[in-house]
């Protein structure tokens, strides 16, 4: 794989057929993992841009459903093309809970996710959800996401029941909110390693080609999620085309 | 279960299926740390004779239980009293839990506090807090509380606190908290997020719980008689697990919690005309925790209608979902019309001005003594004062020559 970057869209956003014409432009661009949001109305871990995303994606009438079948035109595509982008949700818990959660995660399966991003699903309430459990025994990665302030006891936790990658929060605050790295991210990196034993995605807050590369010499994944929401499809494949150094921000 | 009064603050935070900490990974180390000082704390007992001064000396309490006789004689049935805990400093419950908090936040060495606000009463309370504590102080209020409820914006500002209205979502009480969490995520070192009612991860439900427990315990000790029916609004919960929480493992004292009935129970697909989760919500894990919310068929949350901003939220404390489901709790609903007729009768009867939240419990009590005996004891919780809601009132009531002063006050030079 080329590009070793996350990218994200919000499904519904700015409308259907839009965020898939991104994805797809996403994947031939040689992304490694684009995110689909599933909408919700409360997401705690975002900052105003995807918020705003997906206000605007569910006051245009986005279902769950819907986004499982973007999902499934995407992978159907992906394959036409011998494209090998993965595809990931991402969400909150209330989503698969109200969808019942051994059905969201088959679902998930059957239309071609790589893995689910829940961020408000915490490792503790695994003996009440069984959410670990599921994601198990449809073959799907429960992307773990960790911050700066994740204690040691908690990363080793974590690094046992973790798959596919982890996801490392930069920095304290929401996502998009500021457009600075954390200058300690070598050293936090570094701590998480000592636990856990998978590819690291580094997001929250990265923007340009700049950071992208200061991230790829610490971690395997760089995740731009906030910035290319309102960023031209044009400026997006400029971010990703590979050698493409010129520092650009958007 | 041997105490339901113990299991309802146990540490680990679920209540049967509901409670929990369902919040991102940086908040865990967060909450982690608050349930390590707040578990302690209430085992120190310096720490409780503070709060306990605090309580008296600081808010005024215990808080009078009046026995309302001209409207037991009105309605000719069960005795009425009246826990008045509108006549706490800043006019509500709300400061229990804030006085609790702030003495805990100051104890973890926080240096800032933040919360959340519908009414307006309980981020008043954390300003008044966070000023007695020399604490910097922002308080979240969704857009339209923010209009609906200007005088208390104006006192949070005399305090020293900064009021942010949030202008996402449905701009009321959920958007607010929403807005509170992203600021904890954003800083979660110094900051205290104040919570200000039984819902969120744990410990907040537990804690507050804990906090408002003194409304019930005064009561115990006040009435000369056992109670038949407790009575409180709910909200989030927090005043009615204040006045019920001392009486839960006595069985045979009767609990109702009132909802917001608002325009009565319709709603559509994004928007319900009232606040009355146990009537037509669902189980849901939204802001943290597991319990009823009004949501769509895809868990979308739905907006919400009260005549009170204070009880205008689409969830509610996960430990009173519990207490529903094993019937503990009977829950009921209060409309708007019925809670300004309730704020009427209570006013020309008993000189109270009640808050429109605790009005909801009024009107059930209107409702429900006349059709008990006489020998029957109703407590029931006034939550609040009703000055915070003279603007709100006068526009429902339609009182002119209110309204011709507010206009005249406004263009005078």
């Amino acid at each position: 794989m080329k590009n070793r970057i996350m990218t994200h869209i919000v499904a519904g956003y700015p409308n259907m057929k839009e965020c898939e014409e991104r994805a797809i432009q996403f994947a031939r661009s040689g992304i490694e993992f684009v995110e689909i949001q599933i909408p919700f109305s409360d997401p705690v871990a975002d900052g105003p841009v995807i918020m705003k995303a997906c206000e605007h994606s569910l006051k245009a009438g986005t279902k769950t459903k819907d986004c499982f079948n973007l999902m499934k035109r995407l992978s159907k595509r992906f394959k036409e093309e011998k494209l090998e982008t993965k595809l990931l949700f991402m969400t909150y818990f209330n989503i698969s809970h109200k969808y019942g959660l051994k059905k969201f995660c088959k679902d998930a399966k059957q239309v071609g996710a790589y893995g689910l991003i829940i961020p408000d699903i915490p490792i503790d309430e695994e003996s009440h959800e069984g959410y670990l459990k599921e994601c198990k025994a449809n073959d799907l990665n429960p992307i773990q996401v960790i911050s700066p302030i994740t204690p040691d006891e908690r990363l080793n936790k974590i690094g046992k029941v973790a798959k596919g990658f982890v996801y490392c929060v930069s920095r304290y605050g929401t996502t998009g909110a500021k457009s600075d790295l954390n200058p300690k991210l070598k050293t936090y990196l570094g701590k998480v390693r000592k636990y856990i034993d998978l590819p690291l995605a580094v997001g929250f807050g990265i923007s340009n080609r700049a950071q992208i590369n200061a991230v790829h010499k610490h971690a395997e994944i760089a995740v731009i999620g906030s910035a290319l929401i309102e960023s031209s499809s044009q400026q997006s494949i400029n971010l990703f085309s590979v050698g493409f150094d010129v520092e650009e921000d958007f | 279960m041997k105490s339901l009064k113990k299991y309802l603050i146990n540490k680990g935070g679920h209540f049967g299926i509901y409670g929990g900490r369902y919040v991102p990974e940086m908040l865990i180390p967060i909450m982690e740390e608050m349930e390590e000082a707040f578990y302690e704390a209430i085992k120190d007992k310096e720490f409780l004779k503070e709060l306990d001064d605090l309580y008296k000396n600081y808010s005024g309490r215990p808080t009078p239980l009046y026995f309302c006789e001209n409207l037991t004689k009105q309605l000719g049935g069960a005795k009425i009293y009246l826990k008045n805990e509108g006549l706490n400093h800043t006019g509500a419950h709300k400061i229990n839990h804030c006085l609790g908090q702030a003495l805990l936040a100051k104890k973890m060495g926080k240096k800032r506090l933040i919360a959340e606000t519908g009414a307006g009463q309980h981020g008043l309370a954390t300003a008044t807090v966070a000023a007695r504590f020399g604490l910097e102080c922002t308080v979240y209020m969704g857009k339209r509380d923010y209009m609906r409820q200007r005088p208390n914006v104006f006192f949070m500002e005399q305090l020293g606190a900064t009021v942010i209205p949030v202008e996402e979502g449905g701009q009321i009480l959920r958007d607010a908290i929403n807005a509170a969490l992203k600021d904890l995520i954003s800083n979660p070192e110094d900051t205290h997020y104040l919570l200000g009612t039984v819902c969120g991860p744990h410990p907040y439900p537990a804690m507050n719980t804990y906090f408002q427990k003194v409304v019930g315990e005064e009561v115990k000790k006040q009435l000369p008689v056992k109670p038949d029916y407790l009575v409180a609004c709910t909200g989030g919960g927090s005043n009615a697990m204040g006045l019920f929480y001392d009486f839960f493992d006595d069985k045979s004292i009767k609990m109702i919690g009132v909802e917001a009935g608002g325009k009565g129970i319709k709603e559509n697909k994004k928007k319900a005309q009232h606040a009355a989760r146990f009537e037509t919500g669902s189980v849901g894990v939204v802001e943290g925790f597991k319990s009823y919310f009004l949501q769509d068929e895809d868990g979308q949350i739905k907006e919400t209608h009260s005549i009170s901003a204070g009880l205008d939220y689409s969830g509610i404390g996960p430990q009173l979902a519990y207490l529903k489901d094993m019937k503990r709790i009977q829950f009921t609903y209060a409309t708007d019309v019925k809670v300004l007729e309730a704020y009427k009768v209570l006013a020309k009867t008993e000189g109270i001005i009640g808050a429109m939240e605790s009005c909801h419990a009024v009107a059930e009590v209107i409702k429900l003594a006349p059709t008990l005996p006489k020998s029957k004891t109703i407590v029931l919780n006034l939550s609040g004062r009703g000055d915070k809601d003279i603007f709100i009132v006068t526009k429902k009531l339609k009182d002119k020559k209110f309204q011709e002063f507010l206009t005249q006050h406004v263009h005078e030079k």
